[in-house]
């Protein structure tokens, strides 16, 4: 497996386990988190990017010092390729997903359940990123 | 849109003493897995690393890639 397949893995798994459990708690419904400022949604938000963070600094160290120098070589035009492929499907996602927050959510929604929702697709953008990425190095790895 | 590259870099790489995917990828500056993946027609590389590919064979860039009008293109990047 490619060097920058795993590191995609690895974001993958991070955002699952950081958002995969806060939104199953946000999804719940705005009972307490209404009206903004509401500042422990902020908190629970704080908390899981923390998390994130950890488990990808971790990940991180663990895959570089288990990977020798030449299985993780620069960036070649592939890469680049790939990288490019999948930030414009990530940015079509985006921007769906801004537009409905900006545009429609305010004739429906308040407060937390719109910056959740502006999060979520946030959240839905960088997933689609990086599953491009896992599945243009897979279309090769089955070649 | 009908057409796509194939390439002979498999045969090449035997016929230079079976050249490895790392070797030849190093020599012209891009990784194993991406030679792989021209070599498995997944990729069409630029310009400039097909002429590097010809040259490290020392053929010109027609006997290392060729363009077939008629073939369904693979999923490329």
């Amino acid at each position: 497996m490619a060097y920058r397949e795993k590191i995609a893995w690895l974001s993958l798994i991070a955002m699952a386990v950081a958002y995969g459990p806060y939104f199953r708690f946000v999804g719940r419904g705005p009972g307490s988190w209404e009206p903004l400022p509401h500042l422990h949604p902020l908190g629970l938000f704080a908390t899981v990017s923390i998390v994130r963070m950890l488990i990808l600094g971790a990940g991180y160290l663990y895959l570089r010092l288990g990977s020798p120098r030449e299985d993780r070589p620069p960036r070649d035009e592939w890469d680049r390729a790939i990288e490019h492929r999948s930030v414009s499907a990530a940015y079509y996602v985006l921007m769906a997903g801004m537009i409905v927050v900006g545009c429609f959510m305010p004739f429906s929604s308040t407060g937390w359940t719109i910056v959740n929702a502006a999060i979520f697709w946030i959240v839905a953008a960088e997933v689609v990123h990086y599953s491009v990425v896992v599945a243009s190095y897979r279309v090769q790895a089955s070649s | 849109m009908k057409g796509s590259i194939s390439n002979r870099i498999r045969m090449l790489r035997f016929m230079n003493g079976e050249m490895s995917q790392a070797e030849l990828g190093q020599r012209i500056g891009l990784t194993r897995q991406t030679i792989a993946a021209i070599e498995a027609g997944k990729y069409s590389p630029s310009l400039e690393a097909a002429f590097r590919i010809a040259q490290v064979f020392k053929v010109p860039l027609g006997e290392v890639f060729q363009w077939d009008a008629k073939a369904t293109p693979l999923k490329a990047s």
